[in-house]
């Protein structure tokens, strides 16, 4: 795939990339939806506190195993581990109270089976894969309540 | 992105109606009906989500923004909320603050 401009209007061009890749690796619609949502939210990240005003370009490419489907993004804005803004929502906020930053990122988080980043020469390396039976996902929800 | 925020009003009632994906390119549309909704002084604000098809955390963002916004004493009722975005309001842990009917 080509490198794409870092910028709002591209979420439509990574969404199309991922739900056809999720389309390929025959992944069903309740994990293609999820895959979707993690991407959408990284690059949203990237575009948005990565790049920020400067403006830039990223890469994403994908792929798929036997077992898993994988979206992987480049980008050489400043070093950006996505995690560093992870915070789970306080459930037992009175709702009027809820601060919602780090949403993005939990959502991306807690809707793919795993993640990985990388910082290497000069570039963020996020990697999201998702399992194709979706286990490992549903063992965390539950244990999640 | 395909994102329509349409609202109308009457007996007391705002209605904002969302049709398509709603992403953070398109969740200012959103805001900015919210903005509007909000103007009316409606007593109840009714989301009619029965044509969304996609929510990302912008679009819970608004909803949040919508539920502080809006009098305590106003309810919000989300409608014909579709399964997949019912998933992602349910994964952020939202879906108590508003009145939710699915589609």
């Amino acid at each position: 795939m080509p490198r794409i401009p870092a910028s709002l209007s591209s979420l439509d061009q990574v969404a199309a990339y991922v739900l056809s890749l999720a389309e390929r690796a025959g992944l069903p619609p309740g994990l293609s939806d999820r895959l979707r949502l993690a991407a959408d939210e990284l690059a949203t990240n990237i575009v948005v506190h990565g790049y920020g005003e400067t403006g830039g370009e990223f890469a994403v490419e994908g792929g798929m195993d036997g077992e898993s489907v994988w979206v992987r993004f480049e980008d050489d804005a400043r070093p950006f581990d996505p995690r560093s803004g992870y915070r789970r929502p306080d459930y037992g906020l009175p709702f009027a109270q809820r601060r919602i930053g780090g949403l993005g990122v939990y959502l991306a988080l807690t809707a793919v089976d795993g993640f990985t980043y990388r910082r290497v020469a000069g570039r963020n390396i996020s990697t999201l894969r998702i399992l194709r039976d979706g286990a490992h996902q549903n063992d965390q929800r539950s244990r999640a309540g | 992105m395909a994102f329509i925020a349409t609202l109308s009003t009457g007996s007391g009632t705002a209605t904002i109606r969302l049709a398509g994906e709603l992403d953070a390119a398109t969740a200012p549309e959103f805001h900015d009906a919210i903005d509007d909704a909000v103007a009316t002084g409606a007593a109840r604000l009714v989301i009619d989500a029965s044509e969304l098809t996609y929510i990302a955390s912008a679009g819970l963002r608004a909803l949040v923004f919508a539920r502080q916004k809006v009098a305590e004493d106003v309810t919000i009722s989300l409608v014909g909320v579709t399964e997949p975005v019912l998933k992602v309001i349910k994964m952020a842990g939202l879906d108590h603050g508003f009145d939710i009917t699915g589609s």
